[in-house]
């Protein structure tokens, strides 16, 4: 993606991320695969779980992130509204 | 009396209904214009959005204009009677002058606003442009405007057509190429609509013309949309 990301980029890799994994991934994982910050990435895990698009599980004394179904359902939106750009090269 | 039906008799209604599937296509792609725009907050998603409600707008305008015109039309002719005749075709008149003066409004500002979306331009432009067009369309009220009007939505289409084909260029996306030819079919009916006045047919022509556009634009978005989705199984 050409220049800075934007919060609706990031939110998009992250989920992205998630469901690319089966829909769930350590937060370590997700951190490089997301291309970001510890504290960046707290900032907005925090807040996707508020959102309901993500929860937070432990399984096996691991941490995962898992995606909710309305995270699918949001990264269904950006996925559409990409194509969309792409489209009208917006 | 100036001519205020362009369409022959047993075509009245057949236009409505065509306008009415463009008005349905221009909608369907605003509104999902202005959820992308509440989603990420890119203003160009809103001018594309308000662009094509313009347009949508505009065909509203006719569709109620030649809706009206039609029914008034066909009262007289079942009245019968001469004064009455007169009378409806004089508020006929009236509400062609007004509904056709908002289609000619909204169809320019709307095609304008599309081809300033992607064709930046400073603000002072975008505002000398809408007066003149406002300006333009209020004081061209002889029968040489209509041919004035279809010939600037000619311009126009033309215009955004060379952008979405420039684009296509670029990326090699199917839909982007859909969006190209849709538009380019659309400006090809505005010069059969320039035409009207020689044969009534030709309106045919060129609604059905339109007609192929819009639903080339709905493939376009729905290539879009499925698009997204496969994506999203992916």
């Amino acid at each position: 993606m050409e220049g800075k990301r934007t919060r609706v980029d990031i939110i998009g890799d992250m989920l992205s991320s998630i469901a690319g994994k089966g829909g769930q991934i350590k937060p370590t994982h997700l951190m490089y695969k997301s291309n970001m910050s510890h504290g960046q990435m707290k900032t907005y895990i925090d807040d996707l779980v508020q959102k309901d698009l993500i929860k937070k599980v432990k399984k096996n004394n691991y941490d995962y992130v898992i995606i909710t179904d309305k995270g699918h359902e949001f990264l269904q939106k950006l996925r559409e509204m990409r194509e969309f750009e792409k489209a009208f090269g917006l | 009396m100036v001519q205020f039906v362009f369409s022959p008799k047993w075509f009245w209604g057949k236009d409505i209904f065509i306008d009415a599937i463009g008005v349905f296509v221009l909608v369907l792609i605003a509104v999902f214009s202005t959820r992308y725009y509440k989603l990420n907050k890119n203003r160009n998603y809103l001018y594309l959005a308000l662009s094509f409600y313009l347009i949508s707008f505009s065909y509203l305008a006719k569709i109620l204009t030649n809706f009206t015109v039609y029914s008034k039309v066909l009262e007289t002719a079942t009245i019968g009677l001469l004064i009455i005749t007169y009378q409806k075709v004089r508020v006929s008149e009236i509400l062609f002058f007004i509904g056709f003066f908002l289609y000619r409004l909204f169809a320019l500002s709307g095609f304008y606003a599309l081809y300033s979306v992607h064709e930046k331009q400073s603000k002072l432009s975008i505002f000398l442009m809408l007066y003149f067009m406002a300006i333009a369309t209020y004081f061209s009220l002889s029968p040489f405007s209509y041919y004035v009007f279809y010939f600037a939505s000619f311009i126009l289409l033309s215009s955004i057509t060379m952008h979405y084909y420039k684009r296509y260029k670029k990326n090699k996306y199917s839909a982007t190429k859909f969006l190209a030819v849709s538009f380019g079919i659309i400006a090809i009916s505005q010069i059969f609509f320039m035409f009207v006045g020689i044969n009534l047919n030709i309106y045919v022509v060129a609604e059905i013309i339109q007609l192929i556009g819009y639903i080339t634009l709905l493939a376009a978005f729905v290539m879009v949309l499925k698009h997204g989705r496969e994506k999203n199984k992916g």
